[in-house]
């Protein structure tokens, strides 16, 4: 570090050097391309990473059936008690063995903190982070999402 | 042992206790004359209060435990003492002896209800004064009805005890003054925009020039240790991300570090290499924020804006391999949550190209300024003794010319292999702490780069037990965080829950320091200190 | 050149042909009067949205941009947030000179604002020792700072207060000796004259090295005047979250807000005025040809662009550098400023004797 004793004259001639840097970087950065989101405006064209992890999804077939078992590991998991999974005991009409079935599953996007666990847990990989973001609603139970029901999910404001 | 050996022989009381770490048992009556022999004696200098932690053994009582080690020598001690008495324990303070006891023996006091003899300020530090029981004791009672929601406001108040032991050694509470009723105080804090986040000081000010200075910690305290210790590993992990979240890689690794070395866990070459880089850029992230606030604090806030655009292309580094931006939840026990995304590689070197001219820029429109200058250079200036005293370890200690890089001292992760400088300025004022890390973030620049192409080929994760134990024994590690020494200390019972985690805060002990330094100062200068200290008030409050 | 008194002079008769005189003079009054008060409350307006535009600009961001075409708005938006928003009444504070304060501080920036020859023949307050005046009505400000600093009971208030009244009070002195470095050039105190003298050439050119030293001195001091940053220290938003007006809410603040803008579009255009030539165009002795289209252009575009061109300089500056200390900024006006101010005075006077000028 520079510790330089200035005289009076020369100590405000190189202040005013100093100052005179100073404006020319932000002379130059006032013509520079600005780079301000234009947020609402850009959702057609805005990129986000395919791992951000925006809501916990639960992807369902045509037949609207999920992968889940229910076995409840993600329940266990989760740190925060986000997930609850609601499950009944039914025999295969083939095998006649008895099976668990998932009857809700229930997620608390209000109460979730991302953390990865249920997904990394999930034996059949029947729940996935997607990057749907906007999650804003009027009313904290709409947080409460019945995620193996297609009707309890809210349509995605756009897709990436 | 040889340190061992020499702590014995000085001091009557002590004892050896081998296991996963050996540890030095303190009888409480000598461990103030036991405190004073490690610091002071000259084979032993142990002048680095690295952590303090509060515990509750159970049957054995409540005691602490103490990390240590020698800025000179190098070497490191645990110490350990513990008072059987749960109804009043008393234990001697040592913040005399290291002035960092002082914040971590309030924070004892306030979990455990230990109290600490001489201590010149025994009062909560994070609960409320009206929080009734211990909240980290092992029989604390979590009834809502002991503790509502309270309603009222809670009064500051001017009083604080000190207990003392009178001649027949019976311990007495006097009162004593913080604030007179004539001195003009002014509350900094919570909600104030230079206190980055919910801290408060109480400032006793004679004009504009400040005569003391006290820190009220808690505003944002979640009881995270707490928390800890009713989660499994995996879970607490998703909690670090929280402490300090300029340093949420740093401390995801200190603690998967600490919970791998405690099970004996190899990992892959890839792993340590993706880790280093992470947490390099991670450096980078917060000391480019850094520079931001502290531009904002100092009023220059076109600068502000420009730390904040270059951040942005980290974070979206961040965002494409993590999944997060701010919390990233990367580090797992056994690897990564992930393997580098493609990009990743090309990215990182994208940024560093486009990185050091725009460091330029930042030291011809800030840096160089003769307003900036006029306003760092010789204020707020922290000696090395104290820093070291204080625990004040990061840009901060290195800036008073303590080479206190964990990084150098106990290499981790890659640390050891690649080359690096730490950067060390000598003068200790405001000016110093703020070129270690603008220079810091040009050093960072040169790890990622030693790295970035070599990465090897391998798993980015180690096949983990569903359930993961650590064995029992007491384990701490500590990596080098964004604003200093990050450590997790963990006593495990060989449960899949920790018996006690803490966390070694990176912050309270910069905040010890700041009634030292801004004495004498202006109301503009402790502005100025506090932006240079770096804190992050979630990782002090915990 | 379009001289504006020939509307006044014809309004003026045609009042006198309806009304006896006593009477038109108090109509010309008060029209004169809602007519400073709504270019007031317009360049208001004007000054805010080009702050927030020249600010975004020089951060690298857009600015407003959600209301409107480019956001423009914007500030009707403000204003009706502003209006409609509750004046709270603070317990334990002098509820009289708390309401007080911030008519006190708009009071002396209307004064001074009614200072400025907008054109040839715009001019409402316009007398022999015009200068004087101004500076006389553009301290009255400062007892509003302090009186709102001193009544809000707040003590980050108080000591914004205190700050503004050391930093205004020694600054004026500034402000004072490089006009007064002008006055000794022109050898007149009114501005419409002072105007009038740079028919050949703005005094910048013409007084050429102690009249440029003196337009650095009056834009560093004028910008502290107005508490603009880098000189914001009354404010100070990450000392005293926002200083003397901590307390106000609502309108109350919003004339605070509104002054401190207008303020900082007097002080320019007392800048244009003096230094470069007000709403005279730019001459160039000997072009005749160029000077007579240069006279095309209205006084009033010459004057409010070389205005809004100072203001724009003084919000380069503001968004370049890092607030000073209160002992920074003193030292810098009774060590630095005032001296150089002093000898430029003596150097411009030599000048002036010797006919050194143009």
């Amino acid at each position: 570090m520079e510790n330089k004793k200035h005289s009076y004259i020369g100590g405000i001639a190189h202040g005013l050097k100093t100052l005179c840097t100073g404006l020319k970087v932000t002379f130059i950065e006032f013509f520079t391309k600005k780079v301000t989101e234009e947020y609402p405006d850009n959702r057609d064209t805005l990129v986000l990473a395919d791992r951000f992890r925006g809501t916990l999804d639960m992807p369902l077939d045509e037949a609207g059936q999920s992968k889940c078992i229910a076995c409840g590991l993600c329940e266990n998991a989760c740190p925060n008690g986000t997930l609850h999974v609601e499950s009944e005991m039914v025999t295969d009409e083939e095998t006649g063995k008895k099976k668990k079935r998932l009857v809700r599953y229930q997620y608390d996007l209000g109460s979730c903190m991302f953390c990865q666990l249920c997904v990394n847990v999930c034996p059949t990989k029947a729940i996935r982070f997607t990057t749907q973001f906007e999650h804003a609603v009027f009313d904290r139970s709409k947080l409460v999402k019945t995620l193996n029901l297609p009707e309890g999910k809210q349509a995605p404001a756009h897709k990436n | 042992m040889d340190i061992y050996e020499k702590i014995t022989a000085l001091v009557p009381g002590v004892r050896l206790e081998e296991g996963a770490t050996p540890t030095l048992y303190v009888e409480p009556a000598s461990l103030h004359e036991a405190a004073v022999a490690l610091r002071d004696h000259a084979e032993l200098q142990f002048d680095f209060l690295r952590s303090l932690t509060g515990m509750d053994w159970g049957e054995e009582g409540l005691g602490v435990v103490y990390h240590l080690e020698s800025t000179r020598l190098g070497h490191q001690l645990v110490m350990r003492t513990a008072t059987a008495d749960r109804e009043h324990p008393e234990l001697p303070t040592v913040c005399d002896v290291w002035k960092a006891a002082e914040l971590n023996e309030r924070e004892v006091y306030d979990y455990y209800g230990v109290i600490f003899i001489n201590h010149p300020d025994m009062r909560r530090l994070y609960l409320r004064d009206d929080w009734v029981g211990y909240p980290l004791r092992k029989d604390f009672d979590e009834s809502e009805e002991l503790n509502p929601i309270r309603m009222t406001n809670e009064e500051s108040s001017d009083f604080t005890s000190v207990y003392v032991k009178d001649d027949q050694g019976h311990t007495v509470e006097t009162k004593q003054v913080l604030f007179e009723d004539d001195e003009y105080v002014v509350n900094v804090g919570p909600q104030h925009p230079a206190t980055h986040g919910v801290l408060r000081f109480r400032v006793s000010l004679d004009g504009e020039v400040i005569r003391k200075l006290h820190v009220h910690c808690g505003y944002i305290h979640r009881g995270i240790e707490k928390m800890c210790e009713s989660l499994t590993y995996p879970q607490t992990l998703a909690l670090t991300d929280r402490l300090d979240y300029l340093g949420a890689m740093q401390n995801r690794h200190a603690l998967c570090m600490c919970i791998e070395q405690a099970m004996g866990v190899e990992l892959p070459e890839r792993v340590q290499y993706i880790r280093t880089i992470m947490d390099e850029l991670q450096r980078i992230d917060s000391h480019l924020l850094f520079f931001s606030t502290f531009c904002m604090d100092l009023g220059a806030l076109t600068a502000f804006f420009y730390g904040f655009r270059d951040r942005e292309m980290i974070l979206d580094i961040f965002e494409e391999t993590t999944g997060g931006r701010l919390i990233l939840n990367y580090n797992t026990i056994g690897g990564v949550q992930a393997d580098i995304h493609p990009d990743f590689v090309h990215k990182v070197k994208k940024f560093i190209a486009y990185m050091r001219p725009k460091l330029r820029e930042y030291h011809e429109v800030f840096t160089g300024n003769v307003i900036a200058q006029e306003r760092m250079k010789g204020v707020g200036v922290l000696s090395r003794e104290d820093a070291i005293s204080f625990g004040a370890t990061g840009g901060t200690g290195r800036a008073s010319g303590w080479a206190c890089d964990v990084r150098k001292r106990h290499p981790y992760a890659m640390y050891g292999k690649v080359e690096f400088k730490e950067i060390v300025f000598e003068e200790g004022d405001c000016f110093a702490r703020y070129m270690v890390r603008m220079k810091e973030i040009e050093e960072s620049m040169n790890i990622i780069e030693q790295l970035i192409d070599n990465i090897p080929a391998g798993d980015y994760q180690v096949k983990m037990k569903p359930v993961i134990r650590v064995p029992e024994g007491r384990y701490y590690a500590a990596v080098e965080g964004s604003r200093g020494e990050f450590g997790a200390y963990i006593e495990s019972r060989g449960d899949k829950y920790p018996y006690r985690l803490k966390f070694r805060s990176t912050g309270l002990p910069l905040i010890s320091c700041l009634d030292t330094i801004t004495r004498g100062g202006k109301i503009a200068d402790l502005i100025a200190i506090g932006g240079t200290l770096d804190y992050v008030v979630p990782d002090i409050d915990r | 050149m379009f001289d504006f008194s020939v509307v006044t002079n014809w309004v003026h008769g045609w009042l006198m042909s309806l009304m006896p005189e006593g009477l038109a003079i108090l109509v010309e009054c008060i029209l004169i009067g809602l007519g400073v008060l709504v270019l007031y409350a317009v360049i208001a307006m004007m000054m805010i949205f080009m702050e927030r535009k020249v600010c975004g600009a020089f951060q690298c961001r857009l600015g407003p941009n959600r209301v409107g075409p480019w956001g423009v708005f914007q500030l009707f938006a403000d204003v009706i947030k502003m209006l409609i928003k509750e004046v709270i009444a603070i317990r334990h504070s002098d509820r009289f000179l708390y309401n007080l304060a911030p008519y006190v501080v708009i009071l002396g920036s209307v004064l001074a604002f009614a200072c400025i020859p907008f054109n040839k023949g715009v001019e409402v307050l316009d007398f022999n020792v015009g200068v004087f005046f101004f500076m006389a009505a553009s301290s009255i400000g400062i007892v509003g700072i302090l009186l709102a600093g001193w009544s809000s009971n707040n003590k980050y208030s108080l000591i914004g207060a205190m700050r503004s009244g050391a930093q205004m009070i020694s600054y004026e002195l500034s402000v004072g000796l490089s006009i007064l470095t002008i006055v000794v050039l022109t050898d007149t105190m009114q501005f419409s004259e002072i105007v009038e003298r740079q028919a050949d050439g703005w005094f910048i050119f013409k007084g050429h090295i102690p009249a440029l030293i003196a337009f650095i001195i009056y834009l560093i001091a004028g910008n502290a005047e107005v508490n603009r940053g880098p000189f914001d220290l009354p404010e100070a938003e990450s000392e005293l979250t926002a200083g003397y007006h901590t307390e106000y809410s609502g309108m109350h603040f919003g004339l605070f807000y509104v002054a401190e803008f207008v303020n900082l579009f007097i002080v320019s255009s007392i800048a244009a005025t003096v230094f470069l030539g007000g709403w005279m165009p730019l001459h160039v002795p000997g072009w005749d040809g160029f000077n007579q289209v240069m006279d095309y252009i209205p006084g009033f575009i010459w004057f409010f662009a070389k205005a809004f061109f100072v203001v724009w300089l003084l919000m380069w500056i503001k968004w370049t550098f890092p607030r000073l200390r209160i002992d920074q900024i003193l030292h810098l006006e009774w060590k630095i400023l005032v001296p150089i101010g002093l000898a430029n005075l003596l150097l411009m006077t030599v000048c002036v004797v010797f006919g050194w000028h143009f």
